[in-house]
């Protein structure tokens, strides 16, 4: 990984503001998130029907959902969730996507044939559908949830991997290292992965940030993360019920989507301008 | 290229039989039952029997699948097991819309994207830069509900300038463009996000190219640099990214399509899915994944436009 | 001059003739079907409300009284088991392909509509009309053999404008064949016009509906399941008429647009928490009790809004024959109000000193997921640890229907303490274990005998006595906790005149007739 983690482009990075502002707001909510239960005025489960939507004001920053919880409370441990799914439903995809694109680019022939064919059939399917459908058959829960986000991206993940070990799969370098007698493993992990690593993780930081979204989405349509736990995505479906009504309900779980997409994008950015950007876009 | 366009069709077929086979196994491995969703939470189990009977779910798998594959051959997509409606008719009668949103979501895009992508490039970190990522950053962490909401809540509830709900009539352009107006501009601004992001980044890789360097060496004027040179180069990875970002707006259209009360294809394939519809359901979708083949095939044919020097083979 | 004038007139007149069409919007994606002998779904009833009739009818606005719909008179015999009904002469069928100009409905379509509602191949309600056998005896009398005699009570809800009574004329149905789910045909105040999938259906009026021509030119019938777009559509007047939220906070917030009028009426839907009695720990009577002390009805009555939910403390909603009030209930000291102290003791004689945890699905409409939501954090408060898996509509149906929950929570309307009792607490309704498995989630099997007992009662007054005794023992064993009852929320503009005082209504919509006006 040496030639990846070069210093040039660590001092690149610094040196980019927009990137630096990301990895900032990024670890920012990660904090909120380990330490949800110190930052949370109340405890976000506690019911009170008889403070049921109350408005912003001294006592609820954010005021109270239509259970009488307080949407500040929820909003703090509703980044546990979201952001564990960000990051972790992409951690699956991008793996599950990395191994099959590297190895269908490196081996070719018929293993390249059929998986790059299945990458092909998932990818035209709407991606709403097939986290409805992972999600229909894997069954409901945060670890399905996750898997199912993580399986609606990893065609994508495939794709990429697959297209940029086609194109290093001839270099000299690789020919040369293949003919020194490395085993695929070694050649895949050694020379291709740090090569195509940059990109990965360029798109994986701008993934998160749409597997927030298709949280969000999927919970619009009921089946996102069961109650009583708080998502932004499900705080947001419950509270557009009340938007004319009592506005703060979905505002701010939906402002808080918003600087996590902003945060995960700017960070994706950053380290993309940092490196060379020429085998992008 | 008559002749790459024919292969293109033809390797197709494998991939359209493949959606279909993964689509029925899919949803009969899902639990749910589309008698219980036909009939309702009255039904008894009575009933529902009778039901699982008429819909022909208790014949074997393979009988279901095959005899839904020779309608395909025939060009019959089959009926509803809900509505007992043609789905051919159904697709047919909603499919003007889903392709008028798509391609009104993707003009947006392009219009209001590519001029946005190349002035944060040109301006690259300065307060432009900044402005127009902010925004295009803006557009897709909104979820696409939340975003028609507010449109909603602002152009048609307090200004009065549009409808809320339906989608106009053919037959009458005013009143369609008045009722596309909402829906189009909620997908536009999804869409204007993911061209402005685009171009932005391939734009800058062309130009650090060399014959760039030379051109500016040669003192065109900046301007000049721009549209002349850069445009081109620039333009095919960006048809690449309209092309799949078109794929992917039919299907996820459906958050539109239901806060705007419009028909479309997204919220057909969604209320099949949650209805337990089979036949439906694998239609919509095999349906749906031959328009992707399709923009996908306009999409590999355009670079040729954009590019002469390409060739098809 | 003269052509313009015609374009301004025309143009005056499409205003006016649009102007007369109501627009209603309903929470749902689609419709389901629209054979009114399947047709369970709030958005389906509507439109099979306005497209069919019954022999007779529950008077518009108001569910007690029964009064003449196709037919004028009805007499039954004295030994209860033959009821004729005498129909109304020259009530035409709605024109359909193959009929442009309808037909006269006779005996005929009404035994053959009977028959189709008494054959589970074709109707979902065939349970109703089981062992009955229909007759013509001439064009305009038709006869009905009951097996056993049952009060007029139960019987003529069986032929009253809901579910299986509904009239399907004969030669449309089967003209049409399976068309008729989504062109229904009948011969009620607007017959069906077209149906845009996942969209609308519009109907048009029926010039020669035997009440006389309805003052409306048609009905469109939107499927809009968001509720924000609902409201602003209404707001903006593009639809007149829209299903609301069933919740108190936001009846009060849509109350304060002057141009709205916002209706909260009955009968309501019972919404009750079944007991699983074959699940540990809840085979043990002192669980199932501490559940039911754990419990505040008036917390959810409250998280609701008492405006829409009314407590409900026994199995048959008050408002039924049979059923019974609170003060009732009270009375004989079964009101299990909230006592989470009782509640604990009783958990920890049954060996659950700290609780325990069980698990359960809901579906994501709210209606159900709202008050498990509130009753999870309730139970919480005496040990109890409830997982609630969030699950699609269909889904849940299917799960609860192969006994997958300790605890179901279910929303339903029945139109008889009789439907209520036998298919909630009927030994042969038991899910996947009963003989005509259907919705008895407890597995209540020791009232059969009250049951059916009171179902064969002519004595109206035994027969109440019977029903009331049958939901007694249900709440001595606690077998179900009945919790309240959801009232309907419907937002109609100041112009709509629904032209009858709106109570209740068996449609479970506000209904639309010929008397409707939009102004």
């Amino acid at each position: 990984m040496s030639r990846f983690w070069k210093s040039r482009r660590i001092r690149a990075f610094i040196r980019n503001r927009t990137a630096i502002v990301g990895l900032v707001l990024a670890v920012f909510m990660v904090c909120v998130a380990i330490f949800a239960p110190f930052l949370a005025p109340y405890d976000p489960f506690v019911q009170n029907v008889h403070k049921a939507l109350a408005p912003p004001g001294r006592e609820h920053f954010f005021g109270t959902d239509d259970f009488g919880r307080d949407v500040f409370s929820r909003v703090i441990y509703g980044a546990r969730i979201s952001v564990l799914v960000g990051v972790s439903s992409v951690a699956v995809g991008t793996a599950l996507g990395a191994m099959v694109g590297l190895a269908a680019g490196y081996f070719g022939g018929w293993f390249e044939t059929i998986f790059m064919r299945l990458v092909d059939v998932l990818m035209s399917f709407p991606a709403l559908l097939m986290g409805l459908m992972f999600l229909a058959i894997l069954g409901p829960g945060l670890d399905k949830l996750i898997f199912a986000i993580g399986l609606v991206l990893a065609p994508q993940v495939a794709r990429l991997a697959h297209s940029t070990t086609v194109a290093l799969r001839e270099m000299d370098y690789i020919a040369a290292a293949k003919a020194s007698g490395a085993g695929p493993f070694r050649i895949l992990f050694r020379h291709v992965l740090p090569n195509i690593g940059g990109e990965i993780l360029v798109m994986a930081t701008l993934w998160t940030a749409t597997a927030i979204r298709v949280e969000a989405n999927l919970s619009f349509i009921g089946l996102g993360v069961s109650p009583p736990t708080p998502t932004w995505g499900n705080m947001i479906r419950e509270g557009v019920r009340w938007l004319v009504v009592t506005p703060w309900v979905s505002v701010f779980p939906g402002l808080a989507i918003l600087v996590a997409v902003l945060a995960f994008n700017m960070l994706g950015d950053g380290i993309r301008d940092a490196l060379d950007p020429r085998l992008y876009c | 290229m008559a002749r790459y366009v024919i292969r293109r069709i033809l390797v197709a077929f494998p991939t359209l039989l493949a959606v279909y086979t993964l689509v029925f196994l899919f949803i009969r491995v899902a639990p749910g039952d589309p008698a219980v969703a036909a009939l309702g939470d009255y039904a008894s189990a009575e009933a529902v029997q009778a039901l699982r009977e008429r819909m022909g779910l208790n014949t074997p798998l393979w009988v279901q699948y095959g005899a839904t594959l020779l309608g395909y051959v025939r060009g019959d997509l089959g009926r509803s097991l809900i509505t007992n409606i043609s789905i051919g008719s159904q697709i047919a009668a909603v499919l003007p819309h889903t392709l008028e949103l798509t391609f009104a979501g993707v003009l947006i895009g392009t219009i209001f994207g590519i001029p946005l992508g190349i002035i944060a490039a040109v301006h690259r970190n300065r307060l432009a830069d900044y402005l127009s990522r902010v925004f295009s950053l803006a557009g897709i962490s909104i979820p696409a509900f939340y975003l028609g909401i507010l449109l909603i809540l602002a152009f048609a509830v307090k200004l009065r300038w549009f409808p809320v709900m339906g989608a106009g009539d053919f037959s009458n352009p005013v009143e369609n463009l008045r009722h596309l107006a909402l829906p189009a501009l909620a997908l536009g601004i999804i869409m204007i996000a993911f061209v402005a992001r685009m171009t932005r980044s391939c734009f800058l890789n062309v130009l650090r190219e060399d014959y760039i360097r030379t051109a500016r060496a040669k003192g065109l004027s900046e301007r000049g640099v721009i549209l002349l040179h850069s445009l081109r180069n620039a333009l095919i990875p960006i048809a690449a990214v309209l092309g799949t970002q078109t794929a992917l707006l039919i299907g996820d259209s459906v958050m539109t399509e239901i806060v705007f009360s419009r028909p479309g294809m997204g919220k057909l394939i969604v209320q099949a899915m949650l209805q337990r519809d089979y036949i439906a359901l694998q239609s919509l979708i095999v349906v749906y994944a031959s328009l992707v083949v399709v923009i996908n095939l306009l999409t590999d044919l355009s670079y040729g436009v954009i590019d002469p020097r390409i060739r098809y083979e | 001059m003269k052509v313009r004038l015609l374009i301004l007139g025309c143009w005056f007149l499409s205003i006016v003739a649009t102007g007369q069409v109501l627009r209603i919007a309903f929470d749902a994606a689609d419709l389901k079907t629209l054979d009114p002998h399947y047709a369970a779904a709030t958005m389906d009833r509507a439109v099979v409300d306005m497209v069919f009739n019954g022999l007779v009818r529950y008077k518009p606005g108001d569910i007690t009284v029964i009064e003449p719909d196709l037919a004028l008179s009805w007499e039954v015999s004295e030994d209860g088991l033959i009821w004729t009904f005498y129909l109304r002469p020259g009530v035409s069928v709605h024109p359909f392909p193959g009929m442009p100009d309808g037909y006269e409905l006779t005996s005929e379509d009404v035994v053959f509509s009977l028959i189709k509602a008494a054959d589970p191949q074709r109707s979902a309600y065939a349970g109703e009309y089981t062992g009955m056998k229909f007759e013509a005896v001439d064009k305009y009398t038709v006869k009905i053999v009951l097996p056993q005699p049952i009060s007029s009570a139960l019987f003529l809800p069986k032929v009253a404008n809901y579910s299986g009574g509904f009239i399907v004329p004969k030669r449309a149905y089967e003209e049409l064949g399976p068309r008729f789910a989504t062109n229904p045909v009948g011969t009620g105040p607007f017959r069906f016009k077209e149906y845009s999938p996942a969209q609308k259906v519009v109907l048009v009026r029926n010039e020669h509906y035997f009440r006389g021509t309805p003052k409306l030119e048609g009905v469109e019938i939107w499927y809009m399941p968001d509720v924000t777009a609902r409201l602003s559509a209404l707001l903006t007047g593009e639809v007149h008429v829209i299903e609301g939220v069933r919740e108190q906070a936001w009846v009060e917030a849509v109350k304060r647009y002057p141009q709205v009028i916002v209706d909260v009426f009955g009968p309501g839907e019972t919404e009750v928490l079944h007991i699983n009695m074959t699940k540990r720990p809840f085979t043990d009577l002192r669980v199932r009790q501490a559940v039911a002390y754990a419990i505040d009805r008036n917390e959810l009555v409250t998280a609701i809004g008492p405006d829409v939910a009314e407590p409900l403390c026994a199995a048959v909603p008050p408002y039924l024959p049979g059923g019974l009030t609170c003060a009732e209930v009270a009375e004989r000291g079964l009101l299990y109000d909230v006592d989470l102290a009782k509640a604990r003791e009783l958990l920890a004689e049954a060996g659950y000193p700290e609780g325990f945890e069980i698990s359960a699905y809901i579906t994501e409409r709210a209606s159900y997921r709202k008050p498990f939501e509130n009753i999870q954090a309730q139970l919480a408060r005496v040990g109890i640890k409830l997982n609630i898996t969030v699950v699609d509509h269909s889904s849940f149906h299917s799960l609860i229907r192969q006994d997958a929950n300790p605890l179901v929570h279910y929303e339903a309307w029945r139109p008889s303490a009789d439907a209520f009792l036998t298919r909630f607490y009927h030994s042969a309704s038991r899910v996947v274990v009963g003989t005509k498995p259907d919705t008895n989630f407890s597995h209540v099997t020791d009232i059969d005998g009250l049951i059916e007992a009171a179902r064969y009662e002519l004595d109206t007054e035994k027969q109440i006595a019977l029903w009331k005794e049958a939901q007694i023992k249900l709440l001595e064993e606690m077998a179900s906790y009945p919790l309240y009852i959801l009232k309907f929320v419907f937002c109609r503009s100041k112009s709509v005149d629904y032209g009858y005082e709106l109570k209740s209504s068996l449609a479970l919509y506000p209904s639309i007739n010929e008397l409707t006006t939009l102004k």
